[in-house]
């Protein structure tokens, strides 16, 4: 083997002049070598390089367009740096248009800049062929793409710069797509060949750092490649609620309560005059606890029993008060047998601090006047009836309600933010060709 | 085992590094050079490569499968719509591989017997079928799919080869590529076949140094 | 850990902050009962 070269060669220049047959002008090619056509900027001819004589293709005496990216711009996208030096305008028959640019890197070969609705992506041609997953699914190594459009001829409108094969305007492919968030892949294909591009969707900020190009904030509807803002976050945010919601539960359980212990039991007046009883004591160990009182009258039958409680430490002489009735109405009408409410009722007093408390209990039985048939008919103060009032008592420290709405309050971000990932997703796949029937109702 | 001979056109000096490769085009004269046991002759012209930015120059190392090379040649084909080069790439275990460059692309290819092919498609192609884009077949196990089928023309040719070359040689040229980045290509001329087989390759995967400087243009991190 | 994430678990923690107050405090806004403002008399054994 040869020893490695001491002197360094001088650096090869990185373009070529040549003189255009149309019109004079000098034009630079940027990829020697690798270049088939290239339009002179002067006077937008296109030009045959493959031939040391180089030849015309198509004359035009088009005005040279602004570019957006002027063509020999570099720019760095992904740590790569890259010149701009051919531009397309492609469209599907006219309509739906967007523009390309070639860029170009001798040590990285091509890429493609590809603005679509204001929105840029850069594309890759593959060196591998996908797999076909599903009749709707593409895999290109660990990623799976889903089919978005189909049938697609996409015709070239305007040519600018250097092209590595023989582009003209007019020329036509077949196109196909196929999306996942964040990359479209390409399929373009004519009579000789069948190529895939990979087109990565780039982000306002990379274009902005890139080549200084403001892109539109929105897109609506989002392009086909688009990940949902909110579709992400979901995940996460779906497992910090349940962890939170998981941590209130553990809370609930250790700060739970005590089961339901009798107060006592006490005779209701036939005369329902107002009556008092003093239960208790009831002894409450926590620094705070609820306190749930409920009254059960057995034989409560249309009427209803006012009930008056008050909860007295006996150091402090603090009261604690809560008003609960028990009523219960029946009959019968033109439907059948009715009855409304219940026998029982149920109060809880929040807050109770610590101490030995007295139940202090004013109730006071009614009658129902309202009630049907005989007017004599026993009322169930009546003492043969016998009636009575059972009271129970439990101690809690954690509401249900307040773990519901606890629950509510954790969810309620996450449900916002499914709404807007289903509405962003609906409008995305609207574009489809695949979108299902029912979405092409504002066509 | 660098042979030395002086140029029989020119009497320049042209060097043989291996004795699988009897074949190279004078760097000064451009002539076709065939080595036999004792004399270099001349059996043709080649002519002068077109300028061209390719990062890979003729006296590159690299490395790739654990195996170090250098290129010491190529061939630089041509069809209807455009230009490709391949290097010949020169193992340290005297092996060598092809490697194809085409719009920034890299195919390494060695040449595959071809007798190992046994596909159907493959040998109606080998017995003169035209092949079409899109069809799959199978490889060693692998399903390939036909990605492009041409003619194409030799234009010119630098360096050391393992067959003589001249500007005008036609051949039909299929190229093949799988879905891991396998690719294989079949060349057919009026007189015999030839089988490549290998992979697509980044030029960072080849670990490559002394490329080609190139005015204006930073050379990547991983060839610094 | 992206910006929405990190409001987000902010407040969650409100919301648990707020959760744990409640439960220490054995309070809910659905309670029919709370201290009485006024108190009239004394009620019960006032010593031994």
């Amino acid at each position: 083997m040869q020893p490695e070269a001491a002197i360094q060669p001088e650096p090869a220049p990185a373009a070529k002049a040549l003189t255009c047959p149309s019109c004079g002008g000098s034009v630079a090619l940027r990829a020697a070598g690798y270049t088939v056509h290239v339009a002179c900027q002067y006077c937008s001819s296109i030009l045959d390089v493959t031939d040391p004589q180089v030849k015309l293709v198509t004359t035009y005496s088009l005005h040279m367009a602004e570019l957006e990216i002027p063509l020999g711009t570099r720019g760095v996208l992904r740590g790569v740096e890259w010149e701009a030096i051919g531009y397309l305008q492609r469209s599907e028959n006219g309509m739906w248009a967007w523009e390309e640019y070639l860029l170009f890197n001798p040590y990285h070969g091509y890429r493609w800049l590809v603005k679509v609705r204001g929105g840029w992506s850069l594309g890759e041609t593959l060196t591998v062929t996908p797999d076909w997953l599903s009749y709707d699914q593409l895999g290109v190594g660990p990623e799976t793409y889903t089919h978005f459009f189909a049938d697609g001829e996409a015709q070239v409108d305007y040519v600018l710069g250097e092209f590595y094969w023989r582009v003209a305007v007019g020329e036509k492919v077949a196109t196909a797509d196929w999306v996942r968030p964040g990359a479209m892949l390409s399929r373009e294909q004519n009579a000789h060949e069948i190529s895939w591009t990979r087109n990565a969707l780039l982000s306002p900020a990379e274009m902005q750092k890139a080549f200084g190009i403001q892109p539109q904030a929105k897109i609506w509807p989002p392009l086909p490649h688009q990940p949902s803002p909110w579709g992400e976050w979901l995940k996460t945010g779906a497992m910090l609620g349940a962890l939170a919601f998981a941590f209130l539960l553990v809370f609930a359980i250790f700060f739970g309560g005590t089961s339901w212990t009798a107060a006592g039991n006490f005779p209701v007046a036939a005369d329902g005059r107002e009556q008092s009883v003093t239960l208790g004591p009831i002894v409450l160990p926590h620094r705070y606890q609820s306190v749930h009182l409920r009254a059960d009258v057995p034989q409560l039958e249309n009427g209803w029993l006012d009930l008056d409680y008050s909860l007295v430490e006996r150091t402090t002489q603090q009261v604690y008060e809560a008003y609960g009735a028990a009523e219960r109405y029946s009959g019968s009408d033109s439907d059948g047998p009715w009855s409304e409410g219940s026998r029982k009722a149920e109060v809880s007093i929040a807050s109770v601090p610590v101490g030995t408390y007295d139940l202090v209990v004013e109730y006071k039985a009614n009658r129902w006047s309202g009630v049907s048939g005989y007017a004599d008919a026993v009322s169930w103060m009546d003492p043969a009836n016998a009636p009575v009032v059972q009271v129970e008592v439990r101690r809690g420290a954690v509401y249900a309600s307040n773990l519901l709405i606890a629950l509510f309050l954790i969810a309620a971000p996450l449900l916002l933010a499914l709404i807007w990932h289903i509405a962003f997703e609906t409008a995305r796949k609207s574009e489809s060709d695949f979108a299902t029937s029912d979405e092409d109702d504002d066509e | 085992m660098s042979l030395h001979f002086p140029c029989p056109n020119c009497g320049a000096d042209v060097v043989f590094r291996s004795p699988a490769l009897p074949n190279r085009v004078c760097d000064y004269c451009r002539s076709m050079l065939v080595r036999s046991d004792s004399a270099v002759a001349k059996i043709g012209e080649v002519a002068a490569l077109p300028f061209d930015v390719s990062p890979i120059q003729i006296g590159m190392r690299g490395r790739i499968d654990d195996k170090g090379f250098e290129v010491i040649g190529r061939v630089r084909w041509a069809w209807t719509d455009g230009a490709w080069n391949e290097w010949l790439l020169l193992f340290e275990d005297g092996g060598n591989a092809w490697l194809g460059e085409a719009m920034g692309q890299f195919m390494l290819l060695w040449q595959q017997p071809i007798g190992k092919v046994r596909s159907r498609t493959m040998r109606e192609m080998i017995n003169g079928k035209q092949a079409i884009p899109g069809t799959e077949v199978q490889i060693d196990n692998r399903k390939l799919v036909i990605t492009d089928a041409r003619d194409v023309v030799c234009i010119a040719a630098e360096g050391e080869l393992p067959f003589t070359v001249s500007t005008g040689w036609t051949l039909y040229s299929v190229d093949l590529r799988g879905r891991g980045g396998e690719c294989a290509t079949l060349q057919r001329d009026d007189q015999e076949t030839t089988f490549y087989q290998g992979h697509y390759v980044t030029l960072a995967e080849l670990a490559p140094r002394g490329l080609r400087a190139i005015e204006g243009w930073a050379l990547p991190a991983y060839a610094a | 850990m992206s910006t929405r994430t990190f409001i987000y678990a902010l407040w969650c923690l409100g919301v648990a902050g707020l959760f744990a107050m409640g439960a220490i405090y054995a309070w809910s806004p659905f309670a029919e009962g709370s201290r009485a403002r006024t108190h009239a008399g004394f009620y019960g054994p006032t010593h031994k």
